[in-house]
């Protein structure tokens, strides 16, 4: 999909290829994220997803295309790139035996224009813990101090690489909710991930990545929409229901009997016509359920399998 | 500048909180110096070996573990976990952090000389250094060229694990061409010239002999300073960050 970069985009990545011998991680992607929003790459486990975002850090040198981030190139302005980017990575870690406090406070050092680092453990949540060995934490609490690392420096950009890999349900969201704030404190986010959910709940356009391209770049409504333009009904119904009477409504297309329920396709006026009918005729139906398109929809129709990797 | 110095901080505190480091760097040293001097009562033959041969052999010992132990373990294990990769997406170079860790070595070798010197003086009764200048400069060559030694193992071997079993198969003929179990007169004539021009047997025979008032023969000087050179230049050619 060819990306059209406008004037107020803060990373334009054109074409980027990147091979590792003779391994294609990145085939071609183009993207772009707008200021103030939550960009979400979404793929599956060896997509190229990561290989793209250390590109947009400066990690790695493209084979070919560009990466420009706030109009420069991330492999040669490393000074600048660095204080731009709050980067958090997927399989670093910390010296076992540095306190959160003192980690983020050598963090700090780094940048010429630090945050608080005692507001940030206070913000995190890490207060109670900040002289507790980084070994010592909880697998919630190591995220959420990468977090804090990578926002250390105020930058305007964070890369937040497989945040939530690895977290239990209850921290997954807590994670989910930190992310949230951090973009309404103004800062533009990059998410990566596998979680169909996540990308969801936290992004204003994702990116799919399949295969080292982009497969579809849209908002989350936008993907499920073009992944199955219909909606469907289902419900349960007392006597014989003649299909004739629903396939005269103007927004129903098909109806066929799944079991004890009918299920019923058709456009966005689907569910008022079929209710306002049946009721009218005295037999309004029971148990209607509405079937919600979501993204996992959305990338199998995309991308032909799911993101487990199994075929559709 | 202020980023090295936050850096050294950080990592001498890291350097003190591992005991296990510690132990072999420190402890072990003043134990190998307490048992051999509390053994020797003065009526067994010296075989030619020097007084300041037992000393000597603990400073050796505990600056080789730094130097072919502890921070390729460090370096290897850093680059190992990727916390040099989180790092080089800062505004800090990370060669900083390896000045920052050779600066802590520096200073944890230098505490084991002034241990070894000063519990040898108090509490065994040796005499002190007896040719100062000379044996500062030994020590000092001896412990750069460790450390550059270790910097090598740490480019040359990927994780923290493997480059401890390297440091561990390098220590040991180490000690050996040293003359640790063959003090003095006691190693054959023939391998002597490995004791002169090995590190750890360079860098003990000089300290021993500037101990006994000497100006130790250039040779040792000679080869400390190119195995650092040999090793920089080979470090600096193979070291990867990530």
């Amino acid at each position: 999909m060819p990306a059209v970069p406008s004037e107020g985009d803060l990373v334009v990545v054109s074409n980027l290829r990147k091979t590792y011998g003779a391994t294609v991680a990145v085939d071609d992607v183009s993207l772009t994220v707008r200021p103030g929003e939550i960009f979400g790459i979404l793929g599956p486990n060896g997509a190229g997803k990561t290989t793209t975002v250390e590109s947009i850090a400066g990690l790695r040198t493209p084979d070919a295309g560009t990466v420009r981030v706030a109009g420069l190139d991330p492999r040669k302005r490393r000074t600048e790139i660095t204080s731009l980017i709050g980067v958090q990575l997927q399989a670093s870690e910390l010296p076992e035996r540095i306190k959160a406090r003192e980690a983020l406070e050598l963090y700090a050092s780094f940048y010429p224009d630090p945050a608080d680092p005692a507001k940030l453990l206070e913000q995190l949540g890490l207060t109670k813990v900040q002289e507790t060995a980084f070994a010592k934490l909880s697998g919630g609490q190591k995220q959420r101090l990468s977090i804090a690392l990578a926002l250390v420096g105020q930058p305007k950009i964070a890369i937040l690489d497989e945040l939530t890999t690895g977290l239990d349900p209850q921290a997954r969201r807590d994670t989910w909710e930190l992310v949230k704030q951090i973009r309404d404190s103004g800062v533009t986010i990059i998410l990566v991930t596998h979680f169909m959910e996540e990308a969801e709940y936290l992004c204003d356009r994702i990116a799919i990545i399949d295969n080292g391209v982009v497969v579809a770049l849209d908002t989350p409504g936008g993907l499920v929409d073009s992944a199955r333009p219909e909606q469907r009904i289902s419900f349960k119904f007392a006597g014989e229901l003649d299909a004739a009477v629903l396939t005269a409504l103007p927004a129903v297309r098909s109806v066929a009997r799944d079991g004890d329920r009918i299920v019923v396709t058709g456009n966005d006026d689907l569910l008022v016509e079929v209710v306002v009918e049946l009721a009218g005729r005295g037999q309004p139906p029971r148990d209607v359920q509405t079937e919600k398109t979501t993204l996992d929809d959305a990338f199998l129709a995309l991308a032909g399998r799911n993101l487990e990797g199994a075929d559709r | 500048m202020s980023q090295t110095l936050a850096l050294t901080r950080i990592e001498s505190k890291l350097f003190v909180r591992e005991w296990t480091g510690l132990f072999f760097v420190f402890v072990l040293p003043i134990g190998l110096l307490t048992i051999f001097a509390l053994m020797d009562d003065g009526s067994a033959p010296t075989d030619g070996i020097p007084a300041s041969f037992l000393p000597t052999m603990a400073i050796g010992i505990g600056i080789g573990i730094l130097g072919m132990a502890t921070l390729p373990m460090i370096l290897a294990g850093y680059r190992e976990k990727g916390i040099l990769r989180r790092m080089s997406t800062t505004p800090v170079r990370p060669v900083k952090l390896l000045v920052a860790q050779l600066l802590v070595h520096l200073a944890a070798g230098i505490v084991v000389v002034a241990l070894i010197v000063g519990l040898g003086a108090l509490v065994f009764g040796f005499e002190l250094p007896g040719s100062p200048v000379p044996f500062v400069l030994s020590a000092l060559l001896y412990t750069i060229a460790q450390l550059a030694i270790g910097v090598l193992i740490a480019g040359l071997i990927r994780t923290a694990k493997a480059a401890s079993i390297v440091g561990n198969i390098l220590f040991f003929p180490s000690m050996f061409f040293a003359g640790v179990w063959t003090p003095g007169d006691l190693m054959p004539e023939s391998l002597r010239w490995l004791r002169d021009i090995t590190p750890m047997g360079a860098g003990m025979t000089s300290l021993q002999e500037s101990w006994a008032g000497q100006w130790p023969s250039l040779i040792h000087f000679a080869a400390l300073i190119a195995v650092t050179i040999a090793c920089v230049a080979l470090a600096a050619r193979f070291f990867r960050w990530e």
